[in-house]
């Protein structure tokens, strides 16, 4: 039974069983927001190791790694050509990033700082400690990015690598209402922008859902917020006093 | 299959199999060069490798019918993708029970701001630029009935 449940094929079996659950429901519930496949095949399969944890005696973590991960991994392991593949839409308007990139780099530089400084005072708020106000701050940037940025200024990096999943968890599932919301898809640039820096190459999808110009600035969003994290997170943190 | 209307001039897209390749070299030459960025400057490989395809693109070394129907295919992957991510917090259910009330909340607000404010942003240095645009062309305009009413003599 141990055996069988650490080939890869569990963890490929339970992540396709679990997100097509969440489709049928996405699709039962008429689109309800908390019923978006990412997010309702997260909570199940998270609750499903939990359960398997509970049966076996042993933690929910050992679970993951010993029964999951294995398969887990293969399908994690596409988000690379995934992320790749964001350059063909972005070339496709090549026309918006010759007109704009000006505005998008600027736009990128100068939002990435003003949220650095929000986020920064919102998580004192909350009365976090240095470690979680840390690992705050390089969320925008993409995992490979924000773990060792997050590292480097004092943060804790799994809470890093948690505010990173959660970012595009949260864009995917709220993104529409958030766009209607504060009124967002007045500016195409900027909705795509918007998209890309807080919710990744997931948001980056999203953006492509709204529309060609939108989703190739989500996807330049993805590249320069990386480099922006890069350069300044570190020196914004030092600023701060992280 | 896909193209029913009879357009010639519609390029044809390369075998899957090929397109594969593409993607697979793309990355390899990439995972090459991402280890030369210094430690304190991370540049992951998809990173490299997004801006290694637009350029191969934009420079025309690679035509878009050749990456486009798997590409546009993994794209449409891609909230599935992240799934195993998503299942990853499993391993932070203690840091979620210690203070994780908190460190959500705090996660969720940080990313309405970052959508909004870059989003906003962007609006505004647009709306400046055209602006600007306008300012100056009036300006030069301006200047120039000014030298024409000068040559005139006035």
């Amino acid at each position: 039974m141990t055996a069988a449940l650490s080939q890869p094929l569990f963890g490929i079996f339970l992540s396709l069983g679990v997100f097509l659950i969440g489709q049928w429901l996405f699709k039962l519930g008429k689109g309800f927001f908390l019923f978006q496949p990412l997010f309702v095949g997260m909570v199940l399969g998270i609750i499903v190791l939990v359960i398997m944890g509970k049966v076996m005696g042993t933690s929910t973590a050992t679970v993951y790694t010993k029964f999951y991960k294995p398969g887990g991994d293969i399908i994690f392991w596409f988000l690379n050509p995934a992320t790749i593949a964001f350059a063909i839409p972005l070339y496709k308007r090549n026309d918006i990033v010759k007109k704009y990139w000006v505005e998008v780099v600027l736009a990128l530089v100068i939002g990435s700082m003003v949220s650095l400084f929000c986020i920064y005072y919102v998580a004192k708020g909350f009365g976090l400690d240095q470690a979680s106000i840390a690992a705050m701050l390089p969320q925008a940037a993409t995992t490979a990015i924000a773990l060792p940025i997050s590292t480097a200024i004092g943060g804790n990096a799994s809470i890093t690598a948690m505010a990173v999943i959660l970012n595009a968890v949260i864009i995917y599932a709220l993104g529409d209402w958030l766009i209607k919301r504060f009124h967002l898809n007045q500016s195409k640039v900027g909705v795509g922008l918007g998209l890309g820096t807080a919710g990744h190459t997931v948001g980056s999808a999203k953006a492509l859902e709204l529309g060609s110009v939108q989703g190739s600035m989500a996807s330049i969003a993805v590249v320069i917020i990386g480099v922006v994290v890069d350069l300044v997170v570190p020196s914004v943190a030092h600023l701060l006093g992280v | 299959m896909r193209q029913k209307k009879p357009v010639q001039d519609q390029p044809k897209a390369a075998p899957i199999l090929a397109q594969m390749g593409i993607f697979a070299a793309v990355l390899f030459v990439s995972s090459l060069i991402s280890p030369l960025f210094p430690a304190s400057f991370p540049v992951p490989t998809p990173v490299i490798g997004l801006i290694l395809l637009y350029l191969l693109l934009t420079f025309h070394v690679i035509k878009l019918e050749w990456v486009d129907g798997f590409g546009s295919f993994l794209i449409g992957l891609i909230a599935f993708l992240f799934v195993p991510s998503g299942i990853s917090l499993a391993t932070s259910l203690d840091i979620m029970a210690k203070s994780g009330v908190q460190i959500v909340t705090v996660v969720i607000i940080s990313t309405v701001l970052m959508l909004v404010i870059t989003a906003y942003t962007a609006r505004l240095l647009i709306f400046l630029h055209q602006k600007l645009k306008q300012f100056s062309t009036t300006e030069h305009r301006q200047n120039k009935t000014r030298l024409l009413l000068k040559k005139g003599g006035i």
